[in-house]
C-alpha cells in the first residue's frame, strides 16, 4: 500500500510574502458588498476580477479574498474548484476553449481540436511553452449555431473549420472581442510567464477522467 | 401558413437594435409603463391569464410560480436564469444580443409583479460578448431612470444586478444558481423549501429563464388574449427553436408551438433542409437532455404536450440538434454520457457514480471494446438516477436518463451491429486488461 | 407524540423528527450515510429513500406516491404513513450500493474502519455481492490533513457529514470539498490543517474508513476490542464516552450520545488524554513505613493495619489532629467510602477540597457562538468531580477547610496525620505542600504517578487511573454520571474504590452501584442518576 500522498499541513503560502492583491483590486471587491446579502456572494465577481488582473488564482489570492470576503480560505477552494472556468496554477495569455458538445462534435469539432493540438503541440488542459496559449475543452457553448466553436479568451470563433486554425492562431487580435467593455470586468490577462506549478486539477478535465480510466 | 410576425425577435437584424434608443423606438417600454399602472396581483393574474409556461425546460406556468410566494414576505428577490449550457441551445443568447432591452423589461415587469427589490442576472461566464452587452444595457437603464428608485415615476423600485457563472451546467438549475450566487459550490438545494418560500439568502425568491421574461413585455402591451391566440392551448405564445447540426440554415427561428421537428429542419424559412445531401438519423430535439428522435419520429410537434408521446422528457429548450447518417451513435452516445459525466455536481450518489459509470461504459463502446450487455448495463444504470422517481435531488439526471435510454431503445441494431463488428479477440483482450 | 404507521406497523415518536430517526429509534435498519441527528439534513446519499403515503394530487385520495422520498428529510407527522420493505426501496439501496462501490478501493484488509464500518454493513446486508463494473476505478490520494487525522479520499462515500461538522459544530471550516462530480474529494486548504479542539470527532462520523485516526491507525482491528461504557475526566462537562480496550491497554475513546451534555461530541483533549494510563512513573503496589522500614504487605493486611495506626493516632494526638485531602479525580464512592473511614475514626477530623485545576478560558462550539448557538464546551476546569466531592462535603459538615488553608495550617503543625488523595494526571505537589507535609507523622498518600510526598508517608496507595475505577461523577451541570472499569488496575494495584471499600469496615467485593446506594441513603443529593439513553442499534 502507498503511503501518504499529500501533505496538507505544508502551507502553500508564505507567511510573510507581501500581499499579492493590490489596493485598488480589494477596493473594487467591496464596492459590491452592497449588492448581496452576505459578502460571500462576492465571492465569484472577486474570483473573476482576480483571475483577470492575475491570470490565475494562487493560493496566496485565495487567503486575501477569504480575508476580504471573511470566509475561511477552505470555502474559497471549494468554491474555485467546482466551476471550470477558474484557473489555480498558471495559465497561457489566451484561453483557447475548444467546444466539445454534440453540436460541434459532429460538425466537425474533433478535427479542430486535434489540429489546435498539433499546432500548438499541446494536449487539453496543458499550455504552450512560450505561455502564449492554454488549451482546454468545454461543453457546449450557446454557439451551436455556428458549429464548431473555439473560445478565444473572450472572443467566440464560429464555424472554424479546420484550414482556419492557422490564421486564427497567428491573428494577434483573436481574442478581441467588438463590444464596447464594461468596465466592472477587466480584459482576461495571461500569466506572462506560465510554469505549471502544483495547483489543484481542473473540476472538468476531461483528459484526466480518461486517463484514469 | 400566414406568415409569423416575430415577437420575440421582431428587433433582429435592426441596426443597433441593442441601444435604448433603437428599442424604444420600436415600442419598447411600453409593456412596463402599462404594468406599472397596474396592481402586481393584476400582473400576476395577466401572466396567468397568458398561461405563459416558463421557457428554461420544465415548462412551469410563470404565473403560478409566482403566486406560490408568501403572502406576507417583506423581501423578495428575483433571479434571472441567463445560464444557458443545455447543449445545443442558444436562444437566451440571441435573445441578449439582440435585444438586451427587452429582458430588462421583462425583468422590472416580472419583479414588479414579484414586488421584488432587487434582480440578478445570472449569466454563464462563456457569454463574454452578452455580458457586456447586456451590463451596458442595464447601465443605460439607470441613466434612463428605468432601473433604481422610483422607475418610471411610479412608487416601485428596482435593482438589477449582472452576475457572471463560472463554468457549471448544474448551475442552470434553479437552486443551483441559488447557491452559485451565494458564492458556493452550485450545488442544488433540497426541496422543499422551494425557493418562493426559502431561496437567495433565504429569501423568497423567484427565478425565470430569459426568453421566459423576454415574452413578459408583449404579453403586458398586447394582452393575455393575444398571447393565448398564438399556438395551441396548452402551448401559448410565441416560442424560440434552435436548430443545429448539418443543416442548411442553423440558427435560432420564433415561431407558435405548431410546428414539428421537421419543419424546423426543412422548411425554408427555417433549417432550410440538410446540407450537401446528408440525410437524417437522429434528431435531439429538445436539448440534449430531453431525448432523442429516430428518421421516423420527425412529425413530432414542438409544443410542451407532444414530445411526451415519442418517451422524450419533455419539450426542454425546443433546441435541436440533427445528427446525419455519418455519425456513429457510439459516439453520440459517449460525447452524451461524457457531458453528464463531467457536469454531475455530485452530491447525490446515484448521479455522481452513475453518470460517470455510464461515461465510462460508453467510451469502452465507443473505443471498440464494447459488450452487448453494456448496452443493457447503460439502460439500467440510467433508469437507476434521476430525480423523477426520487433518486436524486436535481433533474440533472433526468436529463441524462432520457438520451442514453432513447438513444439504446431507437438506435438498438445500430449499436449492436458496431459492437459486433470490432473483432472479438480484441475486445476480449482489452477485458482482461481492465479487469 | 406522534403515530405514523412504518412498514404497516405503528410507531409513536417525537412530532418532527425526521422519519428516518423514527424509524431507526424504533428498530428499523434504514442505511443511512449523510443523515446524523447532529447536523444538518444533506438528503445527498439517498440511501435512506422510502415510499411514502400522499393525497393524489388530482383526486385527493391517498395513496403510495411513485416517487420515492428521502426519510431523512421528511418530518414525521401524525397519521402517515411510510414504508421501507418494498421492492422499490430495496432495489434502490442495492443500487446504491453498488454505486459506492463502483470506486471504491478493496482495502478492507488493510483498513482500520473494517468491522464498523457502514460500508461493509450495508453491503453485505443491503447490497449485491457481484460488481458489474469491469473498468478502471478512479483514484484518489491519501492526504495528511492534520495532526491527528487521515484522510483516505477514494474511500469517501461523500456524505458530507465531517464538512459539516467543522461548519456547524466545531465552527472551524478547515474541511471542504473539492472538485465534482465522481472527482470530488475532501480536502482543507495546504498549511491551514483540520486543527480544532474538535477534530477527532469527524473519524467518528466517517461512516467509512476515510477519516482515520493517527493515533489508533492500525493498532489494533477492531473486533478485537472490548468496551466499556464511561464518563471522560478531562473536564467538568462530564462527556459520556466509550473505553476501547483489549489486553487490559486502553486503545482508544470514544463519545457515547448524550443528549444536552456532550451530545454526540468529544474534545481531542479528553479524547487523547488516557495516555498517562502507561506512563512510566504509575505507582502499582502499596507500601507501607514504620520508621525507615518499608514494607509492601498483602492487600489483605491493608485495611487492618490503617484502621489501627489511625485509631491509634488519635487516641494519642486526639483527633482534631487528623485531615483528609479529597481530590477532585476521585469517585463519589470512593470520596464517600474515604470520608466514613475519617469521620468513622475521628468526628472532629477536617475534610479538605483538593487543588482544582483550572486551565486558560472556557472554549465554547462552533467558535465565536454565544448562548442558544453553543453546541458544546470545554470547560477549563480540568476536572471531573469537584461538584461530586463538595456535595460529599457539604452533607459531612464538621471541620473543614480550604486546601491552602490546609497547608498553612499543617505547615504550623496543626495536622498530625492527612490522608492526601491525588490522582491528578499531572505533576501537582507544591513546594509549600511538599514542605508542609514534613510534620505530619502519620501521612497516607493516595495517587497515580509518583510524588515527592511519597518518600515520607507512612502509607502510598497506588491509585487507578479512572479506567480501572468505577463509580460517578458529578459534572459542572450537577448530573451524577456513572461510569464503568475498563481495564485492570496494573499489576500489583487494587481499584481504590476497593481498598477504600474495605478500610470503611465494609466486607466483599467493592461495587460502584451498591456503594452509590448506600451513599444514596444517606445524601438524597445522590439519589437521582444521569444515565444517556441507550443508542438505538442502527443508528451510526
Ligand atoms: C440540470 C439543469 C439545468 C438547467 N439549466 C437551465 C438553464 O441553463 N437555463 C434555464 O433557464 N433553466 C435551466 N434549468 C431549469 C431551471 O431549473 C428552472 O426550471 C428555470 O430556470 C425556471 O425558469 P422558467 O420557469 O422561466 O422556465 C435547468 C434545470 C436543470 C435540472
Ligand atoms: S442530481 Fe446530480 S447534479 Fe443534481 S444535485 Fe444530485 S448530484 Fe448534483
Ligand atoms: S472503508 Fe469500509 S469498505 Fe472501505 S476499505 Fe475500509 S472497511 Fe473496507
Ligand atoms: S470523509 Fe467520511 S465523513 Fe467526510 S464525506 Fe467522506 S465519508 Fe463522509
Ligand atoms: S455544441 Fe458547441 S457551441 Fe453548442
Ligand atoms: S439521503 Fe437520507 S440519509 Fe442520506
Amino acid at each position: 500500500m502507498s503511503w501518504i500522498t499529500v501533505n496538507r499541513n505544508e502551507p502553500a503560502i508564505d507567511p510573510n510574502a507581501p500581499p499579492i492583491l493590490s489596493a485598488a483590486l480589494c477596493e473594487k471587491i467591496r464596492s459590491l458588498f452592497p449588492r448581496y446579502d452576505t459578502k460571500r456572494a462576492v465571492l465569484l465577481p472577486a474570483l473573476h476580477m482576480v483571475q483577470d488582473g492575475l491570470g490565475h488564482i494562487p493560493w496566496q489570492a485565495m487567503k486575501e479574498i477569504a480575508d476580504i470576503l471573511e470566509i475561511h480560505p477552505s470555502d474559497v477552494i471549494d468554491t474555485i474548484s467546482f466551476y471550470t472556468h477558474f484557473w489555480t496554477h498558471p495559465k497561457g495569455m489566451k484561453v483557447i476553449t475548444a467546444c466539445r458538445s454534440v453540436s460541434c462534435e459532429t460538425m466537425g469539432g474533433v478535427a479542430v481540436l486535434l489540429e489546435l493540438k498539433k499546432q500548438l503541440g499541446i494536449g487539453e488542459h496543458e499550455t504552450t511553452p512560450d505561455g502564449r496559449f492554454s488549451l482546454v475543452t468545454e461543453e457546449c457553448l450557446a454557439g451551436c449555431d455556428h458549429a464548431p466553436c473555439l473560445l478565444i479568451n473572450e472572443k467566440l470563433h464560429r464555424c472554424v473549420k479546420v484550414e482556419d486554425v492557422g490564421r486564427i492562431l497567428a491573428d494577434d487580435n483573436n481574442d478581441r472581442i467588438s463590444q464596447k467593455r464594461s468596465d466592472l470586468f477587466d480584459a482576461p490577462a495571461g500569466d506572462s510567464k506560465s510554469k505549471d506549478v502544483s495547483g489543484l486539477e481542473s473540476t472538468s478535465d476531461v483528459a484526466e477522467m480518461k486517463a484514469s480510466e | 401558413m400566414a406568415a409569423f410576425e416575430p415577437v420575440l425577435l421582431r428587433n433582429r437584424g435592426v441596426e443597433q437594435s441593442t441601444t435604448l434608443k433603437v428599442y424604444e423606438s420600436r415600442g419598447g417600454y411600453q409593456g412596463v409603463r402599462k404594468a406599472l399602472k397596474q396592481t402586481p396581483d393584476e400582473v400576476v393574474e395577466e401572466v396567468k391569464n397568458a398561461n405563459l409556461r416558463g421557457r428554461g425546460g420544465a415548462g412551469f406556468p410563470a404565473g403560478v410560480k409566482w403566486s406560490f410566494l408568501p403572502k406576507d414576505r417583506t423581501r423578495t428577490l428575483l433571479c434571472v436564469n441567463a445560464d444557458e449550457s443545455e447543449p445545443p441551445t442558444f436562444c437566451n443568447r440571441i435573445l441578449m444580443e439582440t435585444d438586451p432591452h427587452q429582458l430588462i423589461e421583462g425583468t422590472i415587469i416580472a419583479g414588479f409583479a414579484t414586488q421584488s427589490q432587487t434582480a440578478y442576472i445570472y449569466l454563464r461566464v462563456e457569454f463574454h460578448e452578452q455580458f457586456h452587452i447586456v451590463q451596458k444595457a442595464v447601465e443605460e437603464a439607470y441613466a434612463a431612470g428605468y432601473l433604481g428608485k422610483k422607475i418610471f415615476g411610479s412608487e416601485y423600485s428596482l435593482d438589477i444586478y449582472v452576475h457572471r457563472g463560472a463554468g457549471a451546467y448544474v448551475c442552470g438549475e434553479e437552486t443551483g444558481l441559488i447557491e452559485s450566487l451565494e458564492g458556493k459550490r452550485g450545488w442544488p438545494r433540497i426541496k422543499p423549501p422551494f425557493p418562493a418560500v426559502e431561496g437567495l439568502f433565504g429569501q423568497p425568491t423567484v427565478v425565470n429563464n430569459v426568453e421566459t421574461l423576454s415574452c413578459l413585455p408583449h404579453i403586458l402591451e398586447r394582452g393575455a388574449e393575444w398571447f393565448t391566440s398564438i399556438g395551441p392551448d396548452h402551448s401559448a405564445g410565441p416560442k424560440l427553436f434552435c436548430v443545429s447540426g448539418p443543416v442548411k440554415n442553423p440558427g435560432c427561428y420564433e415561431g407558435p408551438m405548431t410546428i414539428s421537428v421537421r419543419d424546423l429542419i426543412e422548411r425554408n424559412d427555417l433549417g432550410g433542409g440538410m446540407r450537401d445531401g446528408k440525410k437524417v438519423k437522429c434528431v435531439l430535439p429538445g436539448g440534449v437532455s430531453m431525448g432523442a428522435l429516430s428518421v421516423d419520429e420527425l412529425d413530432m410537434k414542438l409544443d410542451f404536450a407532444d414530445p411526451r408521446n415519442y418517451g422524450l422528457l419533455g419539450l426542454g429548450t425546443a433546441a435541436a440538434v440533427v445528427i446525419d447518417e455519418s455519425v456513429d451513435m457510439r459516439m453520440v452516445l459517449q460525447n452524451l454520457a461524457r457531458f453528464y459525466g463531467t457536469e454531475s455536481c455530485g452530491q447525490c450518489t446515484q448521479c455522481r457514480e452513475g453518470t460517470s459509470w455510464m461515461y465510462k461504459i460508453a467510451t469502452r463502446i465507443a473505443s471498440g471494446a464494447g459488450r452487448i450487455s453494456d448496452l443493457d448495463l447503460l439502460l439500467e444504470t440510467a433508469r437507476n438516477m434521476g430525480m423523477m422517481p426520487g433518486y436524486s435531488i436535481c433533474g440533472l439526471p433526468d436529463g441524462a436518463t432520457y438520451p442514453i435510454e432513447t438513444i439504446i431503445k431507437k438506435f438498438r441494431p445500430e449499436l449492436e451491429a458496431s459492437i459486433n463488428a470490432q473483432a472479438p479477440g480484441k475486445a476480449e483482450a482489452l477485458f482482461t486488461v481492465l479487469n | 407524540m406522534a403515530k405514523i404507521i412504518i412498514d404497516g406497523q405503528e410507531v409513536e415518536c417525537r412530532d418532527n423528527i425526521p422519519v428516518l430517526q423514527a424509524a431507526v429509534d424504533a428498530g428499523w435498519d434504514v442505511p443511512h450515510y449523510c443523515y446524523h441527528p447532529g447536523l444538518s439534513i444533506a438528503a445527498s446519499c439517498r440511501l435512506c429513500l422510502m415510499e411514502m403515503k400522499m393525497p393524489h394530487p388530482q383526486t385527493k385520495e391517498m395513496g403510495w406516491a411513485p416517487k420515492l422520498m428521502p426519510s431523512c428529510q421528511t418530518p414525521a407527522r401524525e397519521g402517515m404513513e411510510v414504508r421501507f420493505a418494498t421492492e422499490k426501496v430495496q432495489q434502490n439501496q442495492k443500487n446504491c450500493m453498488e454505486f459506492f462501490l463502483l470506486n471504491h478501493p478493496l482495502d478492507c484488509p488493510v483498513c482500520d474502519q473494517a468491522g464498523e464500518c457502514h460500508l461493509q454493513d450495508y453491503s453485505y446486508k443491503f447490497g449485491d455481492p457481484e460488481s458489474r463494473m469491469v473498468d478502471q476505478k478512479l483514484k484518489n490520494p491519501k492526504k495528511d490533513i492534520g495532526p491527528n487525522t487521515l484522510l483516505y479520499s477514494d474511500r469517501c462515500v461523500m456524505c458530507t457529514r465531517c464538512v459539516r461538522f467543522t461548519d456547524e459544530v466545531s465552527g472551524t471550516h478547515e474541511l471542504g470539498l473539492v472538485n465534482r462530480g465522481s472527482r470530488l474529494e475532501i480536502d482543507v486548504f495546504p498549511g491551514l490543517p483540520l486543527d480544532n479542539p474538535m477534530q477527532g470527532n469527524v473519524v467518528d462520523i466517517c461512516p467509512v474508513g476515510c477519516l482515520l485516526d493517527k493515533d489508533f491507525l492500525f493498532q489494533r482491528r477492531v473486533w478485537e476490542l472490548s468496551t466499556a461504557s464511561s464518563i471522560c475526566p478531562g473536564c467538568a462537562t462530564g462527556c459520556a464516552i466509550r473505553v476501547d480496550h483489549a489486553d487490559d491497554k486502553v486503545y482508544r475513546l470514544k463519545p457515547r450520545y448524550n443528549p444536552g451534555i456532550n451530545d454526540w461530541w468529544m474534545c481531542d483533549e479528553g479524547r487523547y488524554g488516557f495516555k498517562y494510563i502507561e506512563d512510566s512513573k504509575r505507582v502499582t503496589s502499596p507500601i507501607v513505613r514504620r520508621g525507615l522500614d518499608a514494607t509492601s504487605p498483602e492487600w489483605a493486611d491493608i485495611p487492618e493495619i490503617v484502621q489501627f495506626r489511625f485509631e491509634q493516632h488519635v487516641r494519642e494526638n486526639g483527633g482534631e489532629k487528623l485531615a483528609a485531602v479529597l481530590s477532585p479525580f476521585m469517585s463519589c464512592e470512593e470520596g464517600w467510602l474515604l470520608i466514613e473511614f475519617m469521620r468513622e475514626t475521628a468526628p472532629e477530623c477536617t475534610l479538605v477540597m483538593g487543588p482544582v485545576p483550572m486551565e486558560g478560558d472556557d472554549q465554547s462550539f462552533p467558535v465565536g457562538a454565544t448562548g442558544d448557538k453553543v453546541k458544546f464546551t470545554i470547560l477549563n476546569e480540568k476536572c471531573p468531580n469537584r461538584r461530586g466531592v463538595e456535595m460529599l462535603l457539604e452533607a459531612a459538615g464538621g471541620n473543614q477547610c480550604s486546601f491552602d488553608e490546609f497547608v498553612e495550617k499543617a505547615g504550623g503543625g496543626s495536622f498530625t496525620a492527612a490522608w492526601i488523595v491525588g490522582g491528578y494526571p499531572k505533576e501537582w505537589v507544591s513546594k509549600e505542600l511538599n514542605k508542609a507535609t514534613g510534620k505530619i507523622d502519620l501521612l497516607v498518600v493516595q495517587d497515580l504517578l509518583q510524588n515527592s510526598l511519597m518518600t515520607s508517608a507512612a502509607f502510598v496507595f497506588p491509585a487507578c487511573s479512572w479506567a480501572e475505577r468505577e463509580g460517578s461523577f458529578v459534572n459542572a451541570g450537577g448530573q451524577i454520571q456513572p461510569f464503568d472499569w475498563a481495564t485492570n488496575p496494573p499489576e500489583g494495584g487494587r481499584r481504590d474504590g476497593q481498598y477504600l471499600y474495605e478500610i470503611a469496615g465494609y466486607a466483599g467485593l467493592y461495587n460502584g452501584e451498591r456503594v452509590r446506594k448506600l451513599m444514596a441513603a444517606k445524601i438524597p443529593a445522590f439519589k437521582e442518576i444521569h444515565e444517556p439513553p441507550v443508542r438505538p442499534v442502527h443508528a451510526h
